[in-house]
């Protein structure tokens, strides 16, 4: 696919630029050769000798609910968007439009954040610019607070490349909640990235699920710009397919912005799911925290990259990054980095990882109360999966996540 | 109840119980007395089924049921319980739900209904009370940040709510000062019931002041080798071991 070198641009219009400038970077670029960092543990092989295919016809298959949850849905399938975005029913102050927008006003909101708020380094963020042909733009009013969530929903369908686009601007003052989720096993390759413009005193609550499994390989990202007390909760459940990477940016551009990550990662036999994320603090007084918490099973394989930057000018920054990790055999592999670079003195900065695998005593305690071993697995090692799924805001998702990770754990074969 | 021939067990190809005979009948309680590495605590894990001690050779049966055959969670669901000297903690499960989730257990072993939400903390809600914990710790991790009396009071409560056949309780004095040996003794004798079986291992003849027992044996080198009954461990307290001879000077080398 990308290797090949066939990259052209999908229109000529207000976001030509953008795509041009992406084409010139990854032509510059080149494939990444197999001791790039950015790549060194997720090998891009299955994608290598893709060749590029568009839907030509796609089918609008039913999207699977999140019980008693009440969002307005955004479905892309096979990368095309099969919502009529004009006929929705949206809250006073919050607007949602195709990228593809006629007009200029919208055009130029887009553009203030198209590419700019996502850094140029991820070469399949590239890829979507330059190929992306589906896109939405969600934009909130200043001091608005928006109660419905909003879902935007990528399925891959059949054996086609889906580039999906999400722009999101939260003015001041204002509130949202976003749920990207994507989901498909067939043989298929999606792009899917988010950026988000949050600006001073706004409010975000945000959900990934990157939920791709068996031969469907995804490659996305989502990308956030806080501005002055700016607090951001995101929470995001990995699973893992043939290829399957999120690259998350978090960059603090205010003072006394707050951010909070959680993600939650189950593997199944075989799968590979790789997680990278920035913090960047280029402002004094923010504060960050993110857990990443994972469950890896035989022969899987999950990547967690953690990177906090502290810029110079960002004193009393507080940041915490932290990585647990359950093996369920010894063919499973976990290869966590969490990397701190800090270069203002006055500020708390911590982070760890650590990779366990089953806790035979704690193991041999339930057991002697009768639990039956298979229960007493799911309870002993999903708890502290369990934990990150009690802190989701949202009640409607945390109900319908506990048992659907639980059950996902259930099925996953110690070895 | 139980019925303990010739056991000889081995922890990392060590041999720690060599030989030991124990029967115990319905209703009674039994104290296993004896000095650092005579093979006390090996005992409770040997019975329960602990991975890693093997058995070489003798035969343990509950009720007559060959115990050496069955799971770990099948000897409990037989009715076995071990109260652990260092009760392990599980952060991110909750001691209600582990309760529940061993409760129904039990009951399902008997053919029992699972009890609801409502039935079950009904009853652990007693129970706790019983054991003078405070009701929040029913909602905290499995022996989680709990004190060392806190965790021995915690497995009192299990105990009262699985409702065991035979209660083997590992040095459950340990750590714990005149109060909470109360609170510890208190709930053990509310159990005695004239049919459920108790084997206390201890230290110290303190604890026998609390709970009465009907039989004292010294554990020595992995063999019981001497019985008798509470005044044993009277003589124990005031003059030591000392009067083991041999085997004791082998046992504390």
């Amino acid at each position: 696919m990308a290797r090949t070198g066939h990259y052209t641009a999908q229109r000529d219009d207000y976001l030509s630029p953008v795509r041009q400038q992406a084409l010139a970077q990854l032509k510059a670029d080149g494939w990444p050769a197999r001791r790039n960092e950015s790549w060194r543990f997720t090998p891009l092989t299955p994608i290598e000798k893709r060749e590029a295919k568009q839907a030509v016809q796609t089918d609008n298959l039913p999207v699977p609910a999140i019980d008693n949850l009440n969002a307005i849905d955004l479905i892309f399938v096979d990368g095309v968007l099969v919502t009529q975005v004009n006929t929705l029913d949206v809250p006073a102050g919050m607007s949602i439009t195709s990228l593809n927008s006629d007009d200029a006003a919208t055009r130029q909101a887009i553009s203030s954040v198209y590419g700019k708020v996502k850094p140029s380094r991820h070469m399949f963020g590239l890829v979507n610019d330059a190929l992306c042909q589906h896109g939405i733009f969600i934009n909130v009013e200043a001091g608005v607070k928006i109660d419905t969530p909003v879902r935007i929903v990528n399925m891959a369908s059949q054996n086609v490349d889906a580039h999906t686009r999400v722009v999101v601007k939260v003015a001041e003052g204002a509130s949202a909640t976003v749920i990207e989720q994507g989901f498909g096993d067939t043989e298929s390759l999606t792009t899917a990235f988010a950026e988000y413009d949050l600006a001073d005193d706004a409010h975000l609550e945000h959900y990934r699920f990157a939920m791709f499994t068996g031969k469907a390989k995804q490659l996305g990202g989502s990308h956030f710009k806080l501005h002055n007390r700016t607090t951001l909760n995101s929470t995001m459940v990995g699973y893992g397919s043939e290829l399957s990477r999120l690259d998350v940016d978090i960059h603090h551009a205010g003072e006394f912005a707050d951010a909070k990550m959680n993600a939650v990662y189950l593997l199944a036999e075989g799968e590979l799911f790789d997680l990278h994320s920035t913090i960047e603090h280029a402002m004094p007084n923010g504060t960050t925290e993110e857990n990443a918490r994972g469950i890896v099973g035989d022969k899987a394989r999950a990547v967690f990259n953690g990177r906090i930057h502290i810029h110079r000018d960002a004193q009393k920054t507080l940041a915490e990054l932290n990585n647990r990790n359950l093996l369920l055999s010894r063919r499973g592999v976990i290869n966590t980095k969490p990397e701190l670079e800090i270069y203002a003195d006055d500020v708390k900065c911590a982070h760890g990882a650590t990779v366990a695998e089953i806790e035979e005593e704690a193991l041999y305690y339930m057991l002697t109360r009768g639990i039956p071993r298979s229960k007493a697995l799911v309870m002993l090692n999903f708890g502290f999966i369990q934990e990150l799924i009690n802190d989701v805001p949202n009640g409607a998702i945390r109900e319908w996540l506990a048992p659907l990770l639980s059950e996902r754990f259930a099925q996953m074969e110690v070895k | 109840m139980l019925s303990i021939k010739n056991l000889h067990a081995s922890v990392e190809e060590k041999n720690i119980i060599k030989g030991l005979n124990l029967e115990v009948k319905p209703g009674e309680v039994h104290a296993i007395m004896g000095p650092n590495g005579a093979g006390k605590s090996t005992l409770g894990y040997v019975l329960s089924g602990r991975d890693g001690y093997e058995v070489s050779d003798g035969e343990a049966t509950l009720n007559g049921k060959d115990l050496l055959e069955l799971d770990v969670e099948e000897r409990a669901r037989e009715g076995l319980f071990l109260a652990f000297q260092y009760p392990v903690e599980i952060p991110g499960v909750s001691n209600m739900e582990f309760m529940k989730e061993s409760v129904n257990a039990m009951r399902e072993e008997r053919g029992e209904a699972p009890l609801t939400a409502a039935e079950f903390l009904k009853k652990a809600k007693e129970a706790c009370k019983q054991v003078q914990l405070p009701l929040d710790f029913l909602k905290r991790g499995v022996n989680e940040g709990f004190s060392g009396g806190e965790k021995k009071r915690n497995e009192i409560m299990q105990m009262i709510l699985l409702e065991p056949k035979l209660c083997i309780l590992d040095e459950s004095d340990s750590g714990l000062d005149v109060d909470a040996l109360q609170v510890v003794a208190d709930g053990v004798n509310s159990q005695r019931d004239g049919e459920r079986s108790f084997i206390v291992v201890t230290h110290y003849q303190r604890l026998l002041d609390y709970i009465k027992p009907d039989f004292v044996h010294i554990l020595a080198d992995g063999k019981i080798v001497k019985s008798g009954d509470a005044s044993l461990a009277l003589e124990v307290e005031k003059s030591g071991y000392a009067f083991l001879g041999k085997a004791y000077e082998e046992a504390e080398a």
